[in-house]
């Protein structure tokens, strides 16, 4: 009772700095709220959503994977490659780029389990590979194949409610949690913690993989320099929304906010029309800020 | 370290390695020993995945190609500044005959350059200036570019009208020129209004997210985008597209890349300005090979933009 109840207020801080930053571009614009913004802001913040649950996994069992913008530039390369308008029916794009995602999430997670590396190091071997694959499959050049466009917004809603659903109801995501908790008390307990990292590692790049093909849908490209640090924006929406860095504490509704408020600064801050110089500073204070409050919310 | 068999046979093995790795970097060193008068020159590329900067390195590499006793060795900084300046320090302690720098940025990339004057190395800069100059400049006036964009725009709104603007990464000499260029057509025509700028950074993604907002911010107000490259003019061309607002807005670019190219060919996209990247390669080879044979050569050479709209894209499509 007491954690429910922990949780709710946890949820509701965050809730409430998003919607005192909406209140405040609601009042100093009259532009944020309405429906077409707010769609913008839904279809901008697919990608990092995507991206975000995905990690969420990964964080959940005390990993990290700081892979995913790179890999986001491989798989869109890899699917604007089969692209080719009249060479393959739609499906077999989109395949190849989950495929090339989720290849580097399993490679990712079998070095983890298997090879004992640290994910910190793994996932960072990971992001300069699959940059360096991303320039040699596109010969350092923008594959332009792309025509048909995949909905972001529902992409990300479908991750996110199946997501959501899996880790309440499914064994596999009870394993997620208690491997993140506690590692021995799970393999005692007999949670077969390599296979529950696996297959964490091997989500978290599929979806990165499907991040990959709806980026290069929309910018109607697979660009090799793509996805520049997306792994810190989606991070930082994990964390943002309640997840321990150390791994078995989080949720995905609080990712989604996470993921909300950093999409709402972003969009707020164009629309204000603040210098880019200032732009990047007040990102990073109201970042803090958030995750600062929640807590301080959190305890009280 | 206790010598149990397996750190035993661990330390043989990097010995092993070592010893390996130095045959084969000596072997290297044999193989590209210079032929007696070969000319050797190093050319440090900013970003092979720029679509321009690969097809301006491309020029360079097979331009240099097509000349007898010089060799010609390209790497790829990436964008990243230190890297760059590695790559000078390597050119350095091979003592080539002379540098070609495509240098990533105004004031960051200045170190580098002070480096190669230092040793005494003939140094060519190409389409992008530093702090310090080098011994020749090849590269195209950037306040041109924008000049020449915003005229466009200029004359397509009759000096009457909202333009909104997307940098490309603040700081770097192409983004500053072609804003100051850009300037200078707004104090001429005091009817134009610029309703608002940012940067995008070169990104198309990231121009296509800010157009979508400035869409909302400003819809109505402005009818005209300049952006400062072509990338990030396909970014908005796509936004504007899809809230179908594209026909009351003039969008411009500059770079003239090959999608921007083809999007002008199909009506999509207005206009881009044409920097010419075989036109730079060119020049900066001639330039190394002369200045490494220490005859003079310009200080600078300018390569002329050109405006390619639709009526004059068959000049520019190969």
């Amino acid at each position: 009772m007491l954690t429910l109840d922990r949780n709710l207020l946890h949820r509701f801080g965050l809730l409430f700095v998003i919607l005192l930053v909406g209140l405040g571009l609601t009042l100093t614009t009259d532009t944020f709220l309405s429906v077409a913004n707010l769609t913008n802001v839904a279809r901008q913040v697919s990608i990092n959503g995507i991206l975000a649950v995905g990690v969420t996994f990964v964080l959940l069992t005390a990993g990290v994977d700081l892979s995913l913008g790179s890999v986001v530039a491989l798989s869109g390369v890899a699917c604007a490659t089969f692209a080719h308008p009249g060479d393959h029916p739609v499906f077999v794009p989109i395949a190849v780029g989950l495929l090339t995602g989720a290849a580097c999430g399993l490679v990712n997670g079998v070095l983890v389990t298997r090879g004992g590396v640290a994910p910190f190091i793994v996932t960072l071997g990971m992001m300069t590979i699959a940059r360096g694959l991303a320039l040699i499959v596109s010969g350092g050049r923008p594959v332009a194949n792309m025509s048909n466009e995949l909905i972001p917004v529902l992409c990300f809603a479908g991750v996110a409610l199946a997501a959501w659903f899996f880790l309440r109801n499914f064994r596999l995501g009870r394993h997620i949690y208690a491997v993140g908790g506690n590692e021995n008390a799970a393999r005692a307990a007999g949670v077969p913690v390599e296979r529950v990292k696996l297959f964490a590692y091997g989500l978290c790049g599929l979806l990165t993989g499907l991040a990959g093909v709806v980026l290069a849908a929309r910018i109607t490209t697979g660009q090799p320099n793509a996805g520049q640090a997306y792994e810190l924006d989606a991070i930082a929406a994990v964390v943002i929304g309640g997840t321990s860095l150390a791994g078995g504490v989080g949720t995905i509704t609080g990712t989604l906010l996470g993921v909300l408020l950093i999409g709402v600064i972003n969009n707020g801050l164009d629309l204000l029309g603040v210098s880019s110089y200032y732009q990047a500073v007040i990102k990073g204070v109201i970042i803090v800020g958030a995750v600062w409050l929640d807590r301080r919310q959190a305890r009280s | 370290m206790r010598l149990t068999p397996r750190t035993t046979a661990a330390a043989f093995l990097a010995v092993g390695a070592l010893a390996l790795s130095a045959t084969f970097l000596s072997g290297c060193k044999k193989a590209e020993a210079r032929k007696e008068g070969e000319l050797l020159i190093g050319f440090s590329s900013r970003d092979l995945s720029a679509e321009y900067t690969a097809k301006l390195s491309e020029a360079i590499v097979d331009y240099a190609k097509t000349k007898p006793g010089v060799k010609l060795v390209m790497v790829d900084a990436q964008s990243d500044v230190q890297k760059q300046f590695s790559q000078v320090e390597n050119f350095i302690a091979q003592k080539v005959d002379a540098i070609i720098l495509n240098p990533c940025e105004l004031e960051a990339s200045t170190p580098a350059v002070d480096r190669i004057k230092a040793a005494g190395i003939p140094l060519v800069l190409v389409n992008q200036t530093t702090k310090s100059a080098g011994d020749s400049y090849i590269g195209s006036n950037d306040f041109e570019a924008g000049r020449i964009a915003m005229e466009a725009i200029a004359k397509k709104l009759n000096g009457q009208g909202g333009v909104l603007m997307l940098h490309g990464i603040m700081g770097t000499s192409a983004q500053l020129q072609r804003e100051a260029g850009a300037r200078e057509v707004f104090a001429k025509y005091p009817g134009l209004k610029l309703v608002d700028h940012q940067t995008a950074s070169w990104d198309r993604a990231k121009a296509m997210a800010l157009t979508e907002n400035w869409i909302q911010a400003h819809k109505g107000k402005f009818s005209a985008v300049f952006a400062h490259n072509d990338e990030m003019a396909m970014g908005a061309l796509l936004a504007l597209e899809r809230a179908q607002l594209k026909k009351d807005v003039y969008v411009i670019g500059i770079d003239a890349i090959a999608q921007a190219l083809s999007a002008v060919k199909e009506g999509r996209l207005d206009a881009t300005v044409f920097q010419d990247a075989v036109g730079q390669g060119k020049g900066s080879v001639d330039a190394a090979i002369l200045l490494a044979k220490k005859q003079s050569c310009p200080k600078e050479t300018m390569i002329p933009f050109q405006l390619i709209t639709r009526d004059n894209l068959s000049q520019f499509l190969k």
